[in-house]
């Protein structure tokens, strides 16, 4: 059944079913993927998948279902399970069905080349990979895979007021990642590219740059345990910044799961941190006019030179706070939550050379591992197995791996020293550039 | 759930540009959850996850297309579109089906999708009570009950045609504990291959939300954690995750197949110290990572891993058993139709040994107590592997004197299995999610208490 006559049908059954308002919220996607290893096409992957979700209120109260099923019965379970799950839902503030705003902002269309490159031309990126790290050095003799991805997507935003969005999203991917081994000596690198142009996938120049990666981490030891003086390049940043993006979520605040609770107008980080979400970012992986329940999106401060602007919220959290919703509303699994769109540290004017010679002593951080586990949101806690270089003098001087790097997030905001001009998306919305974060403990050897 | 007739012409679809090999797999699932925050429930949930995929081998090369159209049109459509990614190889037959419904050990008493959200509600509210009830240090507690139902078919060329139920159950619970000025947290999440029969006897909700308040609050007045390196003594249950990262993943068929993990090429040599036994064991009735046939339509097995510190087995999917000549296993395992399978952890433990449990912390001099382990990664090429510490307590002169908090212990697998000293006797396991490339999948960990001579402890 096409999406938009499910809909129809959906949205005619939940109002005879009894429910007073309702909305759906389907999503259409189109993928293609690829992996080559020792020089030919490993795996290849195709899909077209469609989900949906309802949700809507009776009583007032609200409940969610949602289904990658499109016939009758499908209609009948979703109903049903609105129903069900309204029945039981006992907050006093609830989500709304918004009838929508009058007018939303006007975003470029993103343009992508996907329809000019044919399979064989998308693999023949993979390959390159593939064969740029061979070329690299001797070695590199072992891959975990070249990669391309390509996807495209179509957001429906539906309800019963007749509010009716669509948004549609494109995004390719390529990444490798090459074993680099000397001796008894083991390192993996990896370098990508993200983007909406596969014509301008250089597959050498990423073969190069993860080869020349891994090769850079060839015997690496672990330091010394101490207090050092830390730069995270623009990725290691982007990891942490990305961990610990939830204390800024409002309904997290108002749960009581992040410290930065009715802290707005408050310094809350070093004069020199800027953090914007800004959904209309030109080109943004996360750029959307209206949110999941269609609000307008805009863009905004949330730390503006220190200072705690406001935190993100959808209209539900702002109703209870009394502001307006900053429209940060984000589904998950049919449920309404709040997330950052384009969300990133404001780049300031120094090199990552500049970084590291202004801090002449230290650790420079490249990766961050095991984020899910060891960064606790909930306390701003981290300690993270973590690789990088020894810097002497301003310059890297050798590799280190096996070391943690441990702090605290809230405190590391108050730390930044300086940061730098390499502002990158690595893959999400979320970005940051290269930073002095200041001194850390490294647990080492 | 498909109709032979149709199963068979779309496999022979699917192989008709010369695939060796063709599989269709088909899922109907219903994931139901109910969650409660700030003591009252705020979400209650029901999805259905819909879909199926067909797979083409050609030689070591593998295809997969995947929709949620599962009508024949969509199927044939798939396998049109897998045949034409292939380029040319032997070809294979379409063997005739052997029809059978997997063997299930166990009796689902209580199959979720028949038990009324409000019953589970009340469970959900047990354990949040119970939580709060702790220490007026709890400021917020989230918990919540999630379970599946999972209807399977998986067919292919070499006849299999397999139908399976899977239904799983869980109870999460996590406490924060602040005193206004820092915030800690503490969880508990038992989980089993059951229906609602699981709180009968096995899962006690009050236990659970006391269990999550107690490590919050402990964790609250904890100091942090040194840093260094120090002996390590791991208690049972999750911190089986040790293993499951320094050892499980490097024996995937996934990194061993093209020679990436570091125990390639090691069956047979001492890789662990001799007091190491270690099981993937997929037979344990009800268990939380136990299948009834895997998702390519193995029946599942239990494997020795690791006999007295030497390699024995590594855990293989059929695209692993084609690069490395050896039979798979029953470990093909994958978060949904979304995803091709490979080889993955079901149950993997390390198995009961002969140490006294005091003994170890009394002999250990000063060190690290890790009571409760969090989740963890690891790089099978170069064996690096993390985890955080949920709960750890400082010992000196062999005797625990404080707790500690923020650590994390890292290391290489290979140098961590060869430094255990000490297995204890009481085996327990625990409930977790595994992810990898063929997704998310529900595999438990379980060891006895362990101590690891010396480990990097992540501290501040």
């Amino acid at each position: 059944m096409e999406m938009n006559v499910f809909v129809d049908q959906l949205l005619a059954a939940a109002k005879a079913g009894g429910i007073e308002t309702a909305e759906a919220y389907a999503r259409e996607e189109e993928s293609f993927s690829a992996k080559a290893m020792d020089q030919q096409i490993e795996q290849y992957e195709v899909s077209a998948t469609r989900s949906l979700s309802l949700r809507g209120t009776v009583g007032g109260k609200m409940g969610y279902a949602s289904t990658e099923a499109f016939d009758d019965e499908a209609i009948r379970q979703l109903v049903e399970g609105v129903i069900e799950g309204a029945a039981l839902n006992e907050e006093e503030e609830q989500d709304e069905i918004f009838p929508g705003e009058e007018r939303y902002p006007e975003l470029a269309a993103e343009e992508n080349d996907f329809a000019e490159v044919p399979a064989e031309d998308r693999l023949a990126i993979a390959l390159g990979m593939e064969a740029g790290l061979r070329a690299a050095d001797e070695r590199i003799r072992l891959t975990e895979g070249s990669n391309i991805n390509v996807s495209q997507n179509r957001v429906l935003l539906r309800n019963s007021y007749g509010l009716n969005l669509e948004r549609r999203g494109s995004l390719a991917f390529a990444y490798t990642v090459p074993v680099a081994r000397d001796g008894e000596a083991t390192a993996i690198g990896i370098a990508f590219r993200v983007g909406r142009k596969l014509k301008n996938f250089d597959p050498d120049a990423i073969a190069r740059e993860a080869a020349d990666e891994a090769l850079s981490m060839l015997h690496a030891e672990p330091v010394a345990s101490g207090d050092y003086r830390v730069v995270l390049r623009w990725d290691a940043m982007q990891s942490l910044l990305s961990a610990f993006s939830g204390i800024f979520s409002a309904e997290n605040a108002q749960q009581k799961l992040s410290l930065l609770a009715g802290r707005e107008g408050e310094t809350i980080a070093a004069p020199i941190v800027t953090l914007m979400d800004d959904p209309l970012r030109a080109g943004g992986l996360a750029s959307r006019a209206f949110d999941d329940e269609g609000s307008a999106c805009r863009t905004k401060a949330v730390v503006e030179a220190g200072v705690l602007k406001t935190l993100l919220h959808s209209r539900k959290t702002a109703r209870k706070q009394g502001v307006e919703t900053t429209g940060n509303a984000a589904k998950a699994g049919g449920a309404v939550h709040v997330a950052p769109t384009n969300f990133y540290l404001e780049p300031g004017g120094k090199t990552l050379d500049d970084l590291l010679k202004d801090m002449g002593e230290g650790l420079l951080i490249t990766d961050l591992s095991g984020l899910h586990a060891g960064a606790n949101p909930i306390s701003g806690d981290f300690s993270l197995l973590s690789k990088g270089y020894v810097v002497k003098d301003g310059k890297k001087v050798s590799p280190v791996e096996r070391v943690t790097i441990a702090g605290n997030f809230y405190q590391l905001l108050r730390d930044i020293r300086a940061i730098g001009c390499d502002l990158n998306f690595p893959g999400s919305g979320i970005g940051a550039p290269s930073a002095d974060v200041g001194t850390l403990k490294v647990s080492g050897k | 759930m498909l109709d032979q007739n149709i199963a068979a012409e779309v496999l022979a679809r699917a192989v008709s540009t010369g695939g060796d090999f063709g599989e269709i797999f088909l899922e109907d699932r219903v994931n139901h959850s109910v969650s409660m925050k700030s003591g009252k429930i705020d979400t209650v949930q029901s999805g259905r996850i819909h879909g199926a995929g067909v797979r083409v081998f050609e030689g070591t090369r593998a295809i997969y297309v995947f929709t949620n159209n599962t009508s024949r049109e969509g199927l044939m459509d798939c396998a049109s579109k897998a045949a034409a990614a292939v380029r040319g190889g032997k070809g294979c037959q379409v063997l005739p089906f052997r029809v059978n419904h997997a063997e299930r050990p166990e009796e689902i008493r209580l199959l979720p999708t028949e038990v009324k959200a409000a019953l589970k509600a009340e469970k959900v509210r047990a354990a949040e009570a119970a939580a709060r009830a702790v220490s007026p240090e709890i400021v917020q507690v989230q918990s919540g009950f999630s379970d599946s139902v999972q209807d399977v078919l998986i067919c292919n060329t070499e006849g299999a045609f397999v139908t399976d139920r899977r239904v799983w159950s869980r109870l999460r619970v996590a406490a924060v504990a602040s005193d206004g000025k820092e915030n800690q947290s503490g969880s508990d999440g038992p989980g089993a291959a059951m229906g609602f029969e699981l709180f009968d006897s096995l899962v006690d909700p009050e236990a659970s939300g006391r269990s999550a308040a107690t490590q919050a609050v402990t964790m609250l007045h904890a100091d942090k954690c040194p840093a260094g390196v120090f002996p390590v003594v791991i208690d049972s249950g999750f911190g089986g995750v040790i293993f499951h990262e320094a050892c499980g993943h490097s024996l995937e068929a996934t990194s061993v197949a093209y020679g990436i993990s570091e125990f390639s090429g090691k069956l047979g040599q001492q890789i662990a110290s001799p007091c190491v036994t270690a099981v993937d064991d997929g037979t344990m009735v009800n268990e939380w990572g136990s299948l009834h046939v895997d998702d390519e339509g193995m029946p599942t097995t239990s494997l020795t891993l690791i006999k007295d510190g030497i390699l024995t087995n590594y855990m293989i999917d059929k695209l692993g058993s084609r690069r490395m000549n050896m039979p798979p296993t029953g470990s093909g395992r994958r978060e949904s139709y979304a995803w091709a399978p490979t080889s993955r952890m079901r149950n993997t433990f390390i198995a009961p040994g002969t140490d006294d449990e005091d003994e170890m912390i009394a002999t250990m001099g000063e060190g690290l107590y890790a009571k409760r382990l969090g989740g963890g990664s690891v790089n099978p090429a170069t064996g690096e592997f993390n985890f955080a510490v949920a709960e750890g307590y400082w010992v000196k002169d062999g005797r625990i004197v404080r707790p500690v908090r923020g650590a994390s212990l890292i290391g290489r697998g290979s140098q961590v299995l060869m430094r255990i000293d000490r297995v204890g006797r009481d085996m327990k396991m625990s409930a977790g999610v595994c992810g990898s490339i063929s997704g998310s999948i529900y595999a438990n960990v379980g060891q006895p208490m362990i101590r690891v001579s010396a480990l990097t402890v992540g501290g501040r």
